[in-house]
């Protein structure tokens, strides 16, 4: 199915603040999330806390899925992470983060820890 | 009890009150949640204050000799630095930084680059009219957030600006007028009441809203019946009203508005409707403010400018600035550098993935006050003190007023600020 | 007014006013009965709960509180009041969260008087963190 992701900022989902008063744990758990309003997930046969995978142009990327009302239909919000940006990309020069046309299904493999996006960016 | 300046975002308030015994700052006063977190930020978990070396894959903890010689060795064995981030630094720091990039032959931009200043750029033709926030609490009648969530990135910017009771605005919130324009009901819709206007534009049609605006502007002609851009025919010549009535307006623009595909002229636009209305307007104006995050992302362009001419993607070679059509991101994605100096900043978190691949593929040095993603790829570490509270310096707000920060505790284990360290490693090259 | 937030303390009950009891009004001293129920007369005490878990420490309740306004009038343009806060400060944001200080100098409670069915904390709180209640 096709939607819309936007990377946002939110308080209590930013990655800065789980490296200074977290850990991996929770950075993962408060960071790598889809919010998608409760309608898209009663078409997609989804429920909150499944994992869902999110594909664009420029990458895919599994997160948790978290319910939120206040996002609309056929959009997903998802905190500005390491996580996000397996989606985001280049285009003509300009970085695209906003407005992202992507793919979705859901998805029974687990999100990816911090460490392997890393490995990920630098292969060891 | 002194106020002291909060450096969690570009809002610079300037009425905390702190209470501190020189080491640590054991009460905070008057600082939203973002402002905490950043006095917090003197014993987070991931400080860092010593230097560090990439050996074997880890970093391990070494003397600042040993890493001076490091950071010396990449310079001299490389030749086309690039240097990033800067908005969390000084505007002192910020010139060091011009200073050692013109001396290394290097390419120097800050995270303005890709926020804020951006609105900058696109403002040379059509021209930008700007205020301040005591002429928003005193006199603004009218308040737009265009594709901004203040609530989120800027927690008391709605409390200073639309809740405050100004000399001309005594009747505070009840006077004022708030129009949000963003496709998301974000948290700043919770502020809104009875008059205010909440416009939820479809994604992308930002573009399509304002040429209509633009069009209407100059003549009393109907907008169209089928309204536009998502909106409703109503609510559209509602914004007009007050666009044109108001008393005195100021626009928030964010990120909605400054990256989309396809809606580029967007904010080209929105800065000519607003010159349009102004010359129109024999009592009223609208004024503009650009919203960065970092607490000195406006201070990277001034200081950028009175030292080269130049705002952004400042290229240097012989000791001079040279014209570049380079920007930040055209040197990462064609992998035209050979190693990088990034400067309180993590590009991790907000660089695609392909572009922090690319990064992390030559040396990286890391000037820093603490560890994130990017130190888990970095080859040199470098401590630093938290300006605005270990060590002093200047800042722009983000209404472009300069700011006065002061030291408010020692930084831990005597560790440099951003411009002290800059100046060692300049020191340091024009010895050898 | 003063009746209305007596009502709600359980400091009197609906027949003690005898406006209310005239047939015209009868249809409001339905509804007055019903929204009571069972709790009228039950004295009740006012609380202003605000939930450290959504504050984010913005201060508009800080700004908008007409009792803080009255005695930190510098809150009025948007700065942080004095600490230590005034006598009669309502509330005051400290370490990032907001702290409600003297709820007995709430306008609803104590205003000389004049005490007002005031709910601009509550209304005004964009995360909806502040809670006006009677228990």
């Amino acid at each position: 199915m096709e939607m819309i992701v936007n990377t946002v900022r939110i308080l209590e989902h930013d990655q800065a603040k789980e490296h200074m008063f977290g850990d991996d744990k929770s950075l993962k758990e408060n960071v790598a999330l889809a919010l998608i309003n409760p309608e898209n997930l009663k078409g997609l046969k989804l429920t909150s806390n499944s994992n869902i995978k999110i594909s664009s142009q420029f990458g895919s990327v599994i997160l948790k899925i978290i319910e939120d009302e206040n996002v609309p239909i056929g959009i997903i919000n998802i905190p500005v992470s390491i996580w996000a940006n397996q989606l985001t990309g280049v285009e003509n020069d300009q970085l695209i983060y906003k407005n992202l046309k992507v793919k979705v299904e859901p998805s029974n493999d687990p999100v990816l820890d911090f460490e392997d996006l890393i490995l990920k960016i630098k292969p060891n | 009890m002194d106020r002291v300046t909060c450096t969690g975002c570009s809002l610079l308030c300037d009425d905390i009150i702190i209470r501190t015994d020189g080491l640590y700052i054991d009460e905070i006063i008057g600082a939203c949640l973002k402002g905490k977190e950043r006095f917090d930020q003197i014993t987070a978990k991931n400080r860092i204050i010593n230097p560090f070396i990439r050996k074997n894959g880890e970093l391990e903890k070494v003397s600042w000799d040993e890493a001076f010689e490091k950071v010396l060795t990449i310079m001299k064995t490389s030749s086309k630095p690039l240097l990033y981030g800067f908005s969390n630094s000084s505007c002192e720091a910020q010139l060091k930084g011009i200073r050692l990039a013109k001396k290394i032959d290097g390419f120097i931009d800050s995270n303005s680059t890709i926020c804020q200043g951006k609105t900058l750029n696109i403002s040379r033709d059509s021209g930008m009219t700007l205020t301040t926030i005591s002429e928003i609490i005193n006199n603004v009648d009218t308040l737009i957030l265009w594709g901004l969530n203040a609530a989120e990135s800027i927690p008391r910017l709605l409390n200073k600006t639309l809740f405050t009771r100004g000399k001309f605005r005594m009747t505070g919130r009840e006077i004022k007028t708030l129009i949000i324009v963003d496709p998301v009901k974000s948290s700043s819709f919770g502020v809104m009441g009875p008059r205010d206007l909440a416009l939820f534009i479809e994604p992308n049609r930002d573009l399509e809203l304002i040429k209509i605006l633009k069009d209407e502007c100059c003549t009393a002609d109907s907008i169209p019946s089928g309204g536009g851009a998502g909106l409703d025919e109503s609510d559209i010549r509602r914004m007009l009203q007050h666009l044109q009535g108001a008393e005195n307006a100021v626009i928030f623009v964010g990120q909605g508005i400054l990256t989309t595909q396809g809606n580029e002229n967007a904010l080209k636009e929105l800065l000519e409707l607003i010159e349009l209305v102004n010359i129109q307007q024999k009592k009223g104006r609208i004024s503009l403010v650009m919203v960065g995050g970092h607490y000195n992302m406006a201070g990277f362009d001034h200081v950028a400018l009175t030292e080269t001419g130049k705002n952004q993607n400042l290229q240097f070679k012989n000791n001079q600035i040279i014209k570049s059509n380079d920007t930040i991101i055209s040197k990462i994605k064609n992998e035209d550098f050979d190693y990088t100096i990034i400067v309180g900043t993590d590009p991790i978190s907000h660089l695609p993935h392909q572009l922090s691949s690319k990064l992390a593929s030559k040396p990286i040095i890391l000037i820093d006050n603490r560890k994130s993603g990017i130190s888990q790829l970095a080859d040199v570490v470098l401590p630093t003190a938290i300006t605005g509270i270990e060590c002093a310096g200047l800042a722009y707000r983000l209404d472009q007023v300069p700011i006065e920060l002061k030291k408010l505790v020692n930084p831990p284990n005597n560790v440099p600020s951003d411009e002290e360290l800059l100046d060692q490693i300049i020191e340091r090259l024009s010895k050898k | 007014m003063a009746f209305a937030l007596a009502l709600l303390k359980g400091d009197e009950k609906i027949d003690d006013c005898p406006p209310l009891l005239e047939a015209k009004y009868k249809k409001n001293y339905d509804i007055l009965k019903e929204m009571l129920g069972e709790e009228e007369g039950q004295k009740k005490e006012l609380r202003i709960d605000v939930d450290t878990e959504l504050c984010d420490g913005c201060g508009i309740c800080v700004t908008v509180c007409p009792v803080n306004a009255r005695y930190c009038p510098s809150s009025l343009s948007g700065k942080a009041p004095d600490y230590p806060p005034e006598s009669h400060q309502l509330f005051q944001v400290k370490n990032g969260k907001c702290e409600l200080l003297h709820l007995e100098y709430c306008r609803r409670l104590e205003a000389g008087g004049r005490e007002r069915e005031c709910r601009v904390c509550e209304s005004y709180c964009p995360r909806d963190a502040v809670t006006i209640d009677y228990q």
